[in-house]
């Protein structure tokens, strides 16, 4: 697996958000709360996590996205799970 | 009239805490006595779970004429008996704490969500249990239980506010309800509450009793089957957010937005 930068992350997460949900390009920003600005609630969350889940062809655990507040958050967890791959 | 006047606005406070203490100390009353007698001597748990249903009607149809027979409210409703075929979603919109106790008090049978802490309650953690009320457990988990009860051909009551409207606000619906809807492919009926003035509406403490009595408006509509509601035979999360615009859209129509009362 090629290494992803986090713009590469962030551009990945912010096309599979439009493409999940439809929500707004422009609201797609690295501050954005999911909850409250982007409205994605728990049930959207497991789809998001299966979708990332193949992006980064590994094993996600739940305990991983439990911290997950903005799109930065995201992010920063997907950015971990790429630098530490699971056996 | 005199429930409208200032001596009838304080009647009406006083009237609205008794009732509340009643409230209280009649469910603890009951799940020690009623339920549990009602629970042994079933022969399963569905009989269990009928009877005890039942009793929470008969139980808030009490509650009911206690608020309207000290002259606390009115209550008005329509084309109540489709409240009574079984296997519906039924959802409402939530101006008051009590559309619960009013919606319940007209079905013999229908399913609650309550807080999964009431099955923590040392009094009320059997009569929930015993009626098979669903906790409010989070997301996939909820539209699963609410989903298999509708499948089983019993009915389910949902506010898919989540919590009380805000008044002068427009409605804003969580997705969970639209989840379950697209889950059962059952019928959902949708009901309107109207009141005539703030009572025990979020942000109005229970003791700010409106100047004029409030009359509570329930209005159950037409059924809308799958084909009317999610005619593509959609799923996931866009079919969600399609569908909870579609009952969005229905309770502007019916006007059930925006309540705005005379201070």
């Amino acid at each position: 697996m090629t290494i992803k930068t986090r713009d590469e992350v962030f551009n990945h997460l912010r096309d599979t958000l439009v493409e999940l949900f439809e929500i707004d390009v422009d609201k797609i920003k690295p501050q954005a709360h999911l909850y409250t600005d982007l409205d994605i609630d728990s049930i959207d969350a497991v789809d998001l996590v299966l979708k990332l889940k193949e992006f980064t062809g590994q094993k996600i655990q739940p305990q991983q996205f439990k911290h997950v507040r903005t799109v930065d958050d995201v992010v920063d967890a997907v950015m971990e799970i790429l630098a530490a791959p699971h056996a | 009239m005199l429930l409208d006047s200032t001596v009838g606005r304080y009647w009406r406070i006083v009237g609205t805490g008794f009732v509340f203490i009643v409230f209280g100390l009649g469910a603890i009353a009951i799940s020690a006595t009623i339920f549990p007698v009602l629970r042994l001597t079933a022969r399963d748990r569905n009989t269990a779970r009928r009877r005890i249903q039942r009793a929470m009607q008969l139980t808030f149809k009490v509650y009911v004429w206690l608020m309207y027979g000290l002259g606390l409210l009115t209550v008005e409703v329509s084309n109540v008996e489709r409240l009574w075929v079984p296997g519906q979603l039924v959802i409402a919109n939530h101006p008051s704490l009590i559309d619960v106790v009013f919606l319940v008090s007209l079905m013999p049978h229908v399913d609650c969500i309550v807080k999964e802490g009431l099955w923590r309650n040392p009094f009320l953690r059997w009569p929930v249990a015993w009626a098979s009320y669903i906790p409010n457990r989070m997301g996939q988990e909820l539209v699963e239980d609410c989903a298999a009860t509708l499948r089983a051909g019993n009915s389910l009551l949902v506010f898919p506010e989540g919590t009380r409207s805000v008044p002068g606000q427009p409605l804003r619906m969580q997705r969970g309800a639209a989840h379950i809807a697209l889950a059962a492919g059952v019928n959902i009926l949708p009901v309107t509450i109207e009141v005539t003035a703030p009572h025990l509406t979020k942000g109005y403490p229970w003791y700010r009793a409106p100047l004029r009595r409030p009359h509570f408006c329930i209005k159950v509509g037409e059924p809308l089957p799958p084909s009317v509601y999610n005619p593509g035979g959609e799923s996931g999360a866009l079919a969600a957010r399609r569908l909870n615009e579609f009952f969005l859209e229905y309770y502007a129509a019916v006007g059930a937005q925006n309540q705005n009362w005379p201070p």
